[in-house]
């Protein structure tokens, strides 16, 4: 499900059946290499959508965590954890974090829930139909990590 | 001329404005509601254009496999382009393509995805499972089959319509 009115209805209905949250991770930086921020961000986005696509009715499709690039990582850190706690406290057992920012994988044992780090591919020069292409193998791949996720027990968050 | 103006009565004179006045407000009132009853007909005729989806009849066997195409959508202002996918196999003289939208929630189900299920489409948020032909297996959430496609073959290549409900 997605962060959408129309979707709220059906998430109403089906509430005890969605379990996971999806959180994109988009840096924001202008100025200096915003090209590969942006394309990192869009990247995330198909494939956030597609991942959504797969699993409609478990999960739900949060807005983008954005942050500036150069924001401290305690900082981004903090501020990520919040979201997580907040999302988790209020019935989603599964949180999963999407991005193309290495930087993430870099603090990953910081964080609560399930890190998904894909280096972005440029949206730029890739013809659309191979990119779609890319995106179903990627997400392909990805897939069994839910599965897997699902079949543990939920990470516990401290208070 | 005065003789023809008092021909209309000033009673007549009124019935006649204000049915006229009448008769405009309500089908001014009236219009909009008939649009809308008639409005899902319209749209249904609408729906059912084909679109190819790049395989060949001859290219189809008795295992369903994974066709993929783009459908135009308009969203709110926004016209994109939308991939869609069916399951598509051949039976006998038949062909069935089914919708990869899991009845349960509407999550994407694959074909023989699951080792402990061949010859299944699984569902993998809630194991939901679904026989070859779309059935859904009973004791797994979905509670009605695959919607089906409408299938049509031109020049030997493959054009689906809309989906059904079964």
């Amino acid at each position: 499900m997605k962060w959408k009115m129309d979707q709220i209805e059906m998430y109403s209905k089906a509430k005890e059946y969605v379990d996971t949250a999806i959180i994109p991770l988009t840096p924001v930086q202008w100025g200096k290499d915003e090209k590969n921020i942006i394309n990192m961000g869009e990247y995330t986005n198909y494939l956030s959508d597609y991942i959504e696509r797969q699993f409609t009715g478990r999960v739900f499709l949060f807005p983008p965590f954005t942050y500036l690039k150069f924001e401290s990582k305690e900082e981004k850190i903090r501020r990520l954890v919040e979201w997580d706690k907040h999302l988790y406290q209020e019935g989603f057992k599964y949180i999963m974090y999407i991005t193309a920012d290495s930087e993430w994988k870099i603090v990953e044992k910081k964080l609560p829930g399930e890190l998904i780090w894909l280096p972005a591919i440029s949206t730029e020069t890739t013809k659309t139909d191979q990119f779609k292409k890319t995106i179903q193998e990627q997400v392909q791949q990805v897939m069994p990590l839910f599965s897997l996720k699902w079949q543990e027990e939920p990470t516990e968050r401290e208070d | 001329m005065s003789e023809k103006k008092h021909r209309v009565s000033r009673r007549q004179f009124l019935t006649y404005t204000l049915t006229g006045v009448g008769g405009f407000m309500a089908a001014g009132m009236l219009s909009p509601m008939v649009r809308m009853a008639l409005d899902p007909a319209l749209e249904a005729s609408g729906g059912s254009d084909f679109i190819s989806v790049g395989i060949g009849e001859d290219e189809l066997t008795g295992e369903p496999q994974r066709v993929d195409f783009n459908v135009e959508i308009v969203d709110a202002w926004h016209t994109s382009e939308q991939s869609q996918s069916a399951w598509i196999y051949k039976e006998g003289d038949e062909i069935v393509a089914l919708s990869p939208t899991c009845t349960h929630l509407g999550c994407t189900v694959n074909w023989d995805a699951n080792e402990d299920y061949p010859g299944n489409y699984f569902c993998p948020c809630h194991g939901g499972r679904f026989e070859k032909d779309g059935t859904n297996i009973a004791g797994t959430p979905p509670t009605r089959p695959l919607d089906i496609y409408d299938v049509e073959v031109r020049d030997g290549m493959v054009y689906l319509g809309q989906t059904n409900e079964r």
